[in-house]
């Protein structure tokens, strides 16, 4: 017999554990329809920074909704802590984007310059220091280091422990989790939504896709339109070192474990995630010039892992005109934007529809204009 | 001999490993005049069976045995062979396309084969009983490496325990040596006997039945053997200091011991192979993976084979044979019109290795350890390197993992320097038992270079094409 629900997700990476995470700690029924254990999960091989800045630049909003989520971080985390045990060590020192030389300073400058002169472009601090102002604050940094920019609202998490806090969080919430329940289809009826999948069929009244590059496939059965496509990203991760770097670099970060996390690199392959030498070469040599002391530590692993990218690289959160109830959240942020996933936008879901206000700006409909001649 | 900066960018066949398997593969290939290199990780050959036979400080032969010494035959057939040698080498990364990624004195640089056979060998079972993360307890592997590298043995009261013909052999060889075994825990299972005695007869055909019979009867003379141990500990603060068990009568026993050596058989070595994505099965009678590999070590990867333990426990003697079929692959490949006689010859090998692959499955059955050696349970850790319980991993089964790779996520289990090769088969076997289902549905980490750790140094002076610097450099 089918199993019932108020909301089903689809996907339980970190958009859809964070968004049942925060239907299921206001009362709704919710499953999760999940994959098995060898899946394409970008929430398994993400780099774990809650980031701000250079986020927005042809979507003030997006930069607007991301303050939004850095500044609901701490509560979020200080929530899962107490509810799980789990602490995910959120850290919001504020981070740094390094230039290895004048050209790369000269055009990092003009990126933010640019960002913060749109209209509507939510005010934060942000600032570009020289070589001696990053280096009192970054007292390991090569000779080759101009400067960089350095935004204070930028922080990092322990995110593989976020992953498992949120399916800790969700199951003592009374979510039901369904692993090795990959949907095929999705048919509506009756204001229902029926998932049919290998281990049996879930029915729900709402129904949100958090499905990741999924989502392009599942999109159509519920009449939303969900142009994402795999882009891949790879990441190298050292041995444990002593504490070194205080602040997270968008490239390199020290875990609150010690291990180094180096990233990262944008590559339009499709569904490869096989790492490649050569970019984890240059991966690594970057970092070695950002911080020589770097050299000497041993590889553990490396990784690549496909990013849920659409045409502009913003989000897109939707609801069907068609099929009342059914939602989709995606995202190659989520890490940062769990906060306002957990907190806002399950609410949202829940109530049963997104405020135009707010979500018309993120709904797929922008990619519907047609292309100027 | 070689250094990295000798390695060359390309060659007919790399071969990695060089035990029994690798050092035969090589030494056909190059005699069929392939241009083949040998990449090792030991300082000089032999692999771990014939480990330092070109230097060990072991002197007396009698303390080794002459199976060891036989192998200083494989060494001087390769070293007469044009192959290229390149001994203290770490590969760690193989490409579906064949790129090799090696380094040695400190040095990484990429490399090119148009076919690699792995002959990785084998690596111990891991044995995760209470306590076995103490100084003090290592497995019969390390103290034997430590014996043929290094002469040395251990001081001290001494205790074995385990199962596997590699137990009785330390044994033997450690009484041959003059150490004091104070006992040995056998462990080996009333049920695993039982299995294995309809296979007995073909092992009686066996060239390991009289030697073993011979060697565990040695052993016997010399020492006490405590048959049919179960509830293995190692206790003791911040070091061993003594073992307890119990026996069929179920009285707990304890024993002062200064070094207790763990053993329960080996299994393949599998993370190269894993990493370049070649298909692999589950064995029952081995209870490890094992690579799906056709007559000649092939695998789903083209052009890379596996040969010797790698490919599935078999011993010395058949890898010596194993390494010459993967040969015989690469050199029809690769030179079709190569003379009859300087090809290995397959009636030959196959009549050989028919010989000493008879009543294996007597011997994979006899020492099949007991579940509670495998699978352990509570505290006792799992993940050495991040000191992962067995308890933990089996909280994440209920937290809806169904495999290793959302709860390595989960809880950092393999994560650590050993890349999940102390604990890949426990976690496995673990989440099986507890959800309900054969290992093989469990499946293995997902592996991905390097295997083998290299500095961030070596790997940032590799070449790199234009695309991958543009997929990494951004404003």
């Amino acid at each position: 017999m089918a199993r019932e629900f108020d909301i089903a997700v689809i996907g339980g990476g970190l958009v859809g554990a964070a968004i049942a995470w925060g239907l299921g700690k206001i009362g709704q029924r919710v499953a999760v329809l999940d994959e098995g254990d060898i899946a394409f999960r970008a929430s398994r091989g993400n780099f774990a920074l809650v980031w701000v800045q250079s986020k927005g630049l042809g979507m003030p909003e997006y930069a607007g909704w991301t303050v939004r989520s850095s500044e609901a971080w701490g509560g979020f985390a200080d929530e899962l802590k107490e509810q799980t045990g789990l602490d995910i060590c959120h850290q919001r020192p504020g981070g740094f984007h390094l230039a290895l030389s004048e050209a790369e300073l000269a055009n990092r400058e003009s990126i933010l310059k640019r960002l913060h002169n749109q209209p509507a472009m939510q005010r934060y601090e942000w600032e570009i220091m020289d070589r001696a102002r990053v280096q009192r604050m970054l007292p390991q940094v090569g000779p080759e280091v101009v400067g960089g920019s350095y935004c204070p609202l930028d922080g990092h998490v322990n995110s593989p422990r976020l992953f498992r806090a949120l399916h800790a969080g969700m199951q003592q919430l009374g979510v039901t989790y369904l692993p090795n329940h990959p949907v095929e289809q999705i048919t509506y009826r009756d204001r229902q939504f029926v998932m049919h999948t290998p281990a049996g069929e879930v029915r729900s009244g709402k129904l949100v896709l958090a499905a990741g590059n999924g989502n392009a496939r599942l999109g159509p059965m519920v009449g939303l339109n969900v142009p994402v496509r795999p882009q891949r990203g790879q990441i190298v991760v050292t041995e444990k070192a002593a504490p070194f770097l205080n602040y997270p670099v968008v490239t390199v970060r020290q875990t609150d474990e010690g291990g180094v996390m180096l990233g990262d690199s944008l590559e339009e392959t499709g569904f490869d995630p096989t790492v490649g030498t050569g970019v984890i070469s240059t991966i690594a040599e970057r970092a070695v010039r950002m911080f020589p002391v770097l050299a000497r530590l041993n590889v553990v692993r490396t990784w690549a892992a496909l990013r849920v990218m659409t045409q502009d690289g913003f989000p897109i959160y939707d609801q069907s005109a068609t099929c009342p109830g059914a939602f989709v959240a995606t995202c190659h942020s989520g890490v940062t934007l769990a906060a306002n996933h957990a907190l806002v936008l399950a609410p949202l879901i829940a109530g049963g529809s997104l405020p135009p206000e707010t979500f018309e700006v993120f709904s797929a409909r922008r990619f519907d204009v047609p292309a100027a001649a | 001999m070689s250094a990295v900066n000798e390695v060359r960018d390309s060659y007919d066949v790399a071969v990695v490993g060089a035990g029994p398997a690798g050092l035969t593969a090589a030494t056909a290939c190059a005699a069929a005049g392939l241009a083949t290199v040998l990449f090792d990780e030991q300082p000089a050959p032999g692999g771990q069976i014939y480990r330092a036979i070109t230097q060990t400080p072991v002197q007396r032969a009698s303390i080794l045995g002459n199976d060891y010494w036989y192998g200083a035959r494989l060494v001087r057939d390769f070293q007469a062979s044009r192959a290229q040698y390149v001994p203290g080498a770490t590969v760690w990364s193989l490409s579906r396309e064949r790129e090799i990624g090696v380094s040695t004195g400190g040095a990484a640089r990429l490399t090119q084969a148009k076919r690699v056979i792995i002959a990785t060998g084998a690596l111990e079972r891991p044995f995760p009983i209470p306590g076995w993360t103490l100084p003090g307890v290592m497995t019969a592997g390390a103290g034997q490496i430590l014996l043929k590298s290094g002469a040395m043995v251990p001081q001290g009261r001494t205790l074995l325990a385990g199962c596997g013909p590699l137990l009785w052999l330390l044994a033997w060889q450690y009484l041959n040596a003059g150490v004091k075994i104070d006992a040995i825990l056998d462990t080996t299972a009333r049920a695993s006997r039982s299995a294995a005695w309809p296979h007995a007869p073909a092992f009686l055909f066996s060239p390991y039945f009289r030697k073993g019979l011979r060697l565990m009867l040695s052993v016997r003379r010399r020492t006490k053997v405590i048959a049919g141990v179960t509830g293995l500990r190692a206790e003791g603060n911040s070091r061993l200091q003594q073992v307890a068990y119990r026996t069929a009568d179920g009285a707990e026993i304890r024993l002062p011991a200064d070094t207790l050596l763990l053993h329960q058989g080996v299994v393949p070595n599998v993370n190269l192979a894993m990493s370049v994505g070649i298909e692999h099965r589950w064995d029952d009678d081995q209870l490890c993976w094992v690579p799906v590999v056709d007559g000649y070590g092939g695998t789903s990867v083209d052009g890379v084979a596996i040969a010797g333990d790698g490919a599935g426990i078999a011993g010395a003697w058949a890898a010596e044979e194993r390494g010459k079929l993967a040969a015989l692959a690469a050199i029809r490949a690769l030179k079709p019109d190569t003379r009859q006689d300087i090809l290995p010859d397959e009636a030959n090998i196959r009549l050989a290795l028919a010989k000493v692959e008879r009543g294996r499955l007597f011997l994979d059955r006899y020492y099949q350890p007991a579940a509670s050696f495998r699978i352990p349970r509570g505290d006792t850790i799992v993940c050495r390197c991040e000191e992962v319980t067995a308890q933990q991993i089996i909280d994440t089964v209920a937290l809806g993992c169904t495999g290793p790779n959302q709860m390595k996520s989960f809880l950092r289990c393999g994560m650590g320097p050993c890349q999940g090769r102390l604990c890949g088969l426990t976690v496995t076997e673990l989440m099986a038992q507890t959800r309900g289902v054969p290992p093989a549905e469990i499946g293995h980490y997902r592996l991905r270079p390097p295997v083998k750790p290299i500095t961030l140094g070596e790997l940032a002076a590799l070449p790199k094409d234009e695309a991958a610097i543009k997929a990494v450099v951004r404003g």
